[in-house]
Order: structure tokens, then sequence, then C-alpha cells
């Protein structure tokens, strides 16, 4: 699923979404019809078992109904012999119902000598026979027939029999005493039966048609089967004998309650076809038989099951042609999107030349296609001016490049510089930051015995300070003359670059001058940071403050000069602020007071190495901050004169 | 570099935090002027909370002093931190530029 395309997960979703949905609404529509049909077929196996009950009834209680009225007869007068058996003849030949009727006497009772008398008539091929059943081979004394009803004395239905030697069938028999009054003792005198065919009551049973395979049953009062489409089981079979056979007691509870007379709707499965069937059981009310009827479930719910075999191939076919659908709605979905996917790698690796195929669809893919376009045509556009953006600021870079080195160009580069004169050693450095910056530095001899050396900061960087640099380098340059003092020198140079300033730029300038025949410096500093004197001995000084103002500030400004002296092995250190104001990662100064250490602690090498040290410190202390500001710094060893040691 | 600006009775209070170096000063100078340009004259600045102003950040305050000064405004600075003093008194601007121990007296000088 993961790696799968997008129509695969398309597909799998919505096709296992309607899945779940028609079988939702399948699985329910099954249920419920399947509740209605059950419902039905109780109904209607009721109403038929019922219609059944009442039919059977109906041709029992016509067969009940003729000995019962000759019992009255008989019980009145006794018939003579031939009046008897016309009557007997008559009833069996005008009751289609009944196969056969006797009236059996009790011992001695129809006559004094003969001891048993029953006269039989019954249907043969289509004919009325006559059988006395008083003959020796038949000995109706001991028959079921006569002696049940007798010893209860009442009317009774016989379980089924064959009736050897009588009616020669399977039959069941009414039997009805009669009774008569002699010496004024009323006595059984008889018994009179009618007696059904079994096979006769079978076919009536059997006219009750349940779709294909459904059927009825009888069962009388012990449980053996009065009718059943299994003749084998009629008479000789028991339903609890079946039970037994078969090994199901829910046969053998369905069994005790029909003999009890209970009716009910059951599943039941047929002993004809072994399939599951539901089973209505009722009793008769004439004889205490009951009848079952057996209702085939699959034939029943034929009609659900052609519904629900439509339905599925229904949905199968609408499955099939959803399918072919979402292919087709998800490959015109994602057949642009993997165009469009080929495309943008083609961007992605820069070919920004290819072309987007056009996608007319209209939907959102159209418009990703379109957006997509755009995009393409704006990095073009982008990347074409990003190009000549770098383009012209590689030019700005290489020139201000080439204003940085013409700046640095104009500073002094050879160190130690006067390698000639003994009397001192002059270093000095420049550590540009990486932008154009304004520090300036710059010594020259205005006699044969005064140096004038100077270090200066013109304010903010960049272009305007380097060009306000060069300008007060060379201001400087040609206002310092012989005899000059400094804060001469400082008033002019002041007063030139004030007058017009108009971008406010200023410059802080520390200016001095050395008399190299016996180390007098006389200064005047322009709102510079204050040099170091490092004394030869050991202790480093501030240069005391000429209170000046920066350079450029303001027009007639007045400077002041002071001066003191170096002597022998003592240095001058100058500095610009990008000294004491390099910053490290954490956003700290330098300081004036790591540097004195430094200076403390470097005061012994020699100057140019001192310079070196400082530099090299401050790299250490800066890390990867990057340089803000130019790092300027100065610094002048006197070693005596040769005049001063005369 | 945060600016907070109050007016206040006799003049307009800016605060400066942070720092004043090449990057932030032009916004000093932009928003003063500004101020300038509202018709705001009489200025006391609060550099209690600046730690560091490098020499841009010196021409941004001149900038301004020289623009108050056409129109006959004036500003004040005032409670400034040991190195922000000790760079206006090396450059020398302490000396055109009034300092104040704090706002109060400034405010009281406008």
């Amino acid at each position: 699923m993961k790696n799968r395309g997008l129509a695969f997960k398309l597909i799998l979703l919505i096709l296992s979404s309607v899945t779940l949905i028609f079988l939702l609404i399948f699985g329910y529509s099954y249920m419920y019809s399947k509740r209605i049909i059950v419902e039905n077929v109780e109904k209607n196996a009721t109403n038929l078992a019922r219609a059944t009950v009442n039919q059977i009834d109906i041709v029992l209680r016509s067969i009940e109904k003729v000995p019962q009225n000759l019992s009255c007869v008989l019980g009145q007068s006794l018939c003579s012999g031939n009046e008897l058996n016309n009557l007997l003849k008559y009833i069996v030949q005008n009751n289609k119902e009944i196969y056969g009727s006797a009236v059996a006497f009790s011992p001695l009772a129809y006559d004094d000598k003969k001891e048993r008398y029953a006269p039989y008539f019954y249907k043969s091929g289509g004919e009325i026979k006559y059988s006395d059943l008083g003959k020796a081979s038949y000995q109706y004394f001991f028959q079921d027939w006569y002696q049940i009803p007798k010893e209860l004395d009442r009317p009774v239905w016989t379980e089924p029999y064959f009736d050897e030697g009588g009616g020669n069938i399977i039959m069941s028999t009414y039997s009805v005493p009669f009774y008569r009054t002699v010496d004024g003792e009323k006595g059984i005198a008889g018994i009179i039966t009618s007696d059904i065919s079994l096979s006769w009551l079978q076919e009536i049973v059997a006219s009750i048609k349940i779709a294909k395979t459904g059927y009825g049953f009888l069962i009388s009062q012990n449980g053996t089967f009065v009718t059943h489409p299994k003749e084998e089981l009629v008479m000789n079979e028991t339903i609890f004998s079946q039970a037994e056979a078969r090994g199901d007691d829910g046969l053998r509870k369905i069994g005790r309650k029909m003999i009890h007379g209970e009716s009910g709707f059951v599943p039941f499965r047929s002993m004809l076809t072994g399939k599951l069937c539901w089973m209505v059981y009722a009793p008769l009310s004439s004889s205490k038989w009951s009848l079952g009827v057996l209702f085939p479930q699959d034939e029943l719910m034929a009609d659900v099951a052609r519904l629900n075999k439509t339905v599925i191939i229904l949905g199968v076919i609408g499955f099939a042609f959803l399918l072919v659908i979402i292919v087709f709605i998800a490959r015109s979905i994602t057949r642009p999107l993997s165009v469009l996917a080929g495309v943008a790698e083609d961007i992605a690796t820069g070919n920004l030349d290819v072309l987007i195929p056009e996608i007319k669809t209209g939907d959102e893919v159209g418009k990703l296609a379109q957006s997509f376009d755009y995009m393409k045509t704006s990095l073009k556009q982008y990347i074409s001016d990003l190009t000549e953006t770098t383009a012209v600021k590689e030019r700005i870079e290489s020139e201000l490049q080439i204003a940085h080195d013409i700046q640095m160009g104009i500073l002094p580069k050879i160190f130690p510089a006067f390698p000639e004169m003994s009397e001192f050693d002059l270093y000095a450095t420049i550590e540009p930051a990486r932008e154009v910056g304004g520090d300036l530095f710059d010594f020259f001899f205005l006699d044969d015995d005064h140096l004038c050396f100077n270090v200066g900061d013109v304010s903010g960087k960049g272009v305007p300070a380097s060009l306000f640099m060069a300008i007060t380098k060379t201001l400087i340059k040609t206002r310092a003359t012989k005899d000059m003092p400094p804060e001469v020198i400082l008033n002019q140079v002041n007063q030139d670059l004030s007058e017009d300033n108009p971008s406010l730029l200023f410059v802080t300038l520390f200016l001095g001058i050395l008399n190299i025949k016996d180390g007098t410096i006389e200064y005047c500093n322009g709102g510079h940071n204050p040099p170091y004197i490092i004394r030869a001995g050991g202790e480093i000084e501030a240069v005391e403050t000429t209170s000046g103002l920066a350079l450029g500030v303001m027009e007639d400004f007045s400077f002041q000069s002071k001066r003191f002296v170096l002597n022998k092995g003592d240095a001058l250190f100058i500095y610009s602020d990008g000294v004491t104001e390099a910053m490290n990662t954490e956003h700290k100064l330098f300081s004036e007071k790591r540097l004195e250490g430094e200076l403390y602690r470097l005061k012994d090498l020699p100057v140019g190495d001192i310079l070196a040290g400082v530099t090299e410190k401050i790299r250490e202390f800066a890390q990867d901050e990057p340089q803000a500001d130019d790092i300027t710094m100065m610094i002048i060893h006197y070693n005596g004169s040769d005049d001063s040691v005369i | 570099m945060d600016l907070n600006v109050k007016n206040e009775e006799k003049g307009t209070l800016v605060s400066v935090t942070g720092r004043m170096d090449a990057v932030s000063s032009p916004e000093f100078e932009k928003e003063l002027g500004r101020l300038i340009g509202e018709g705001n004259v009489n200025f006391v600045i609060d550099l209690n909370g600046l730690d560091y102003i490098s020499s841009s950040g010196l021409r941004s305050v001149l900038v301004t002093a020289k623009k108050l000064k056409g129109v006959k405004g004036q500003i004040l600075l005032a409670s400034l931190q040991a190195v922000v003093k000790e760079v206006f008194a090396i450059s020398g601007f302490s000396t055109i530029i009034p300092i104040y121990e704090s706002i109060e007296e400034a405010m009281t000088a406008l």
C-alpha cells in the first residue's frame, strides 16, 4: 500500500468501501427477507396443518358417527341376523371413508348357542364382501379392537394393525361398545367397529402438497406412525424408535409433545430426504392422533435464494463496472500527474527548458500543470535575474577589492621603517576588516631630526570612509611642514575637513612629532584612543589626553598640544579602536585592560614581535567572530641618540 | 539596538538599548530624523541600556546634533555606561554634546 501508486490506493479504498456497504445492505436484506419468509411459512404452515387436521377430523368423525349411531340402535333392540347384515353392508357401501364394519358380540350375547358371532362387511376389489369374524381362525376376543374398548368401557381408536383373516389390510379401527340390559343389569353386549384403511388415509395425508419434498404424517397416541410417505414406518415404527435410531433427542421431545396433544412450529430434519425443514404439528380432535407437516427450508427459501443470487450477480457486475470506471478516473488523474512528476524531476536536475505538457482538464491537475508552468517560468526568470545580480555584485565586489587594494597601497608597507636610523625602530601594522575600512597611519620626517607620525580612524566603513581616509592622509602630509607644531597641523586639517563635509564623516587622529635626538614627543590627540608608553622599566602608561575633538566635526576647533619624553628603551604604542573593540562570539570587547596586560607580557620582545603578539592574541580572543573594524597598531621604540649619549 | 520614544513635559525622551554600530546606527539616525520632522526639537537620549557605541554610532549622534542645531533644538545625553562615556570622552564629543548623569538632570537642563 505504502509504495503503490495513487490509482491503486484509490481503487482499493473505494472498492473496499463499496464492498462493505454492499455486504451490509445485502446482509440486512437477506436477514430481513428471511425473517418475513419464516413468519409467512409459520403462518401458512399452521393454517395448512389446521386445515388438514380439520379435513382428517371430518373423515374420522364421519367414521366415528356410524358405530356410535349403530350402538344406539343395537342397544335398543336386537335385530335379526339378516337385518344386521343388510345394515352393515349398507353402511360399508355408502360410506366411502369406511373400509369395513363389524358388530362383534360378546360371548353368547347374540345367540345362546353361539359363543362367537361377528358379522363383518368390507370392501375388496370393488365389491362388498362378508366374513364372520367369529370363525375359529380369527379369535376376535383377543384382538385389540375388541378388548381395549371393552376393558376401558368406552369408544377407542386402535393402533394401526394388519387385520389378518379379517380385512387383510393395514387399518385402524374405531370401536364402540354397545350395551343391553339383561335381568335389569346393563352390560356390554358387543363392540361395533368401523375400519379405516390406512392406505386410504395415507392418500388424504399425501394429498397435502408442500413444495417438492414436503410431506405430512400421522402418529397415533402411542407415537406409532399411522401414515407416513415411507410406508415401512407405518405400524412398524414409532416416532420414539425413530428418535432412538437417529439419536435425535429433539425428535423425542417433539414426539412427546405430539402425543400430549400439543401443537407447535419447530425446525426439523426430514426423515425422507434428510434436508432441513420446518415442522408444524397439531393434534386431531377426534382421535388422539397428531399430524405433523414438514416444510423443506431450501425449497421455501428458493425465492430468497434466487433473489440473493440475482442481487449478488448484479453486485458483481456493478462491482466490475465500478472497477472499470474507477480505474479510468484514477488513470485520468494520475496519468497527467506522473507526466508532471517526470517533468518536475527534469526541472529538479536543472533543466528549465523542459516543455510542460498542456493539460486541458480544467480541474486541479490542470491547475497544477498551469502553476507548474508558471513556476518554471518564474524560476527561469529568477535564475536569470539572480545570475545578472550576481554578476553585478561580483563586479562591485571586485571594484571594492580594487578600492581596498588602493587604500592599502597608500599606506607604508616596509618595516622596520628607516632601517638606517639607529635612534628608533618603527613598526606598524594594519589588519583591514573585510569591508573597505577607514583606518590610516603614516610617518615621515619634517626635517632631519623630527619624525612626524600619526594614526587615525575614520568614522564608519565602506567607500565613503576610505575616501575620507585618503583625503585625511593626504591633507596631513601636505599640511605638515618643518617646525609646525602638532596642534597647528590638526587645526588646519580639521579646518579643511570641516569646511565641506556634507556627510558629517569625521576622523579621530593621534599625531606626534618625535625629536630623535632627545626623545621628546610633542603630540596632539584629536579624539583618538590614548596611546601607551611602555617604559624601559616595564611600566605601562597611557598618554595624557589633550582634550581634542575628532577632526571634521567642528570648524574652528582649537587643538592643544602636549609633550612627553621617551627615554632610551621606552616605546610608544599607538592603536585604533579596532584593537580594544575587537569582539568575541559572546560580544565581549578585547578592552584596554586586556591590551595593557598583553603589552606588559610582550614588553621585552623585539618591537616588531610585540605587534605580531598582540595581533595573535586578538585573533585568539575573537575566535570565529568576524572582524568588524580595521585593526591598526604602530610602535616606536626609542633607542637613544648618539648625540644624547655624548 | 532598540529605541523607546516617550514624550515628556519638556522634551522627547529616547531610550537606547543594545549596541550602536555601523549596522544599527542608521536606524537611530532615521528615527530621530523622523521625530525632528514631526516638530520635536528637544531631546534627552537615555543611554543607560547602551552597551557599545562605534564611530558610526558617534556619527549618528553628531548628524542628529547638527540637524537640531539647524532648528535651534538640543540633544542631551544622560546616564551613560562607563565604556560609552569613555568613547565620548576620548573622541572629544563630550565637549560638544552635553552629557548628564541622570535623565532628571538632563530634563532639568532642557
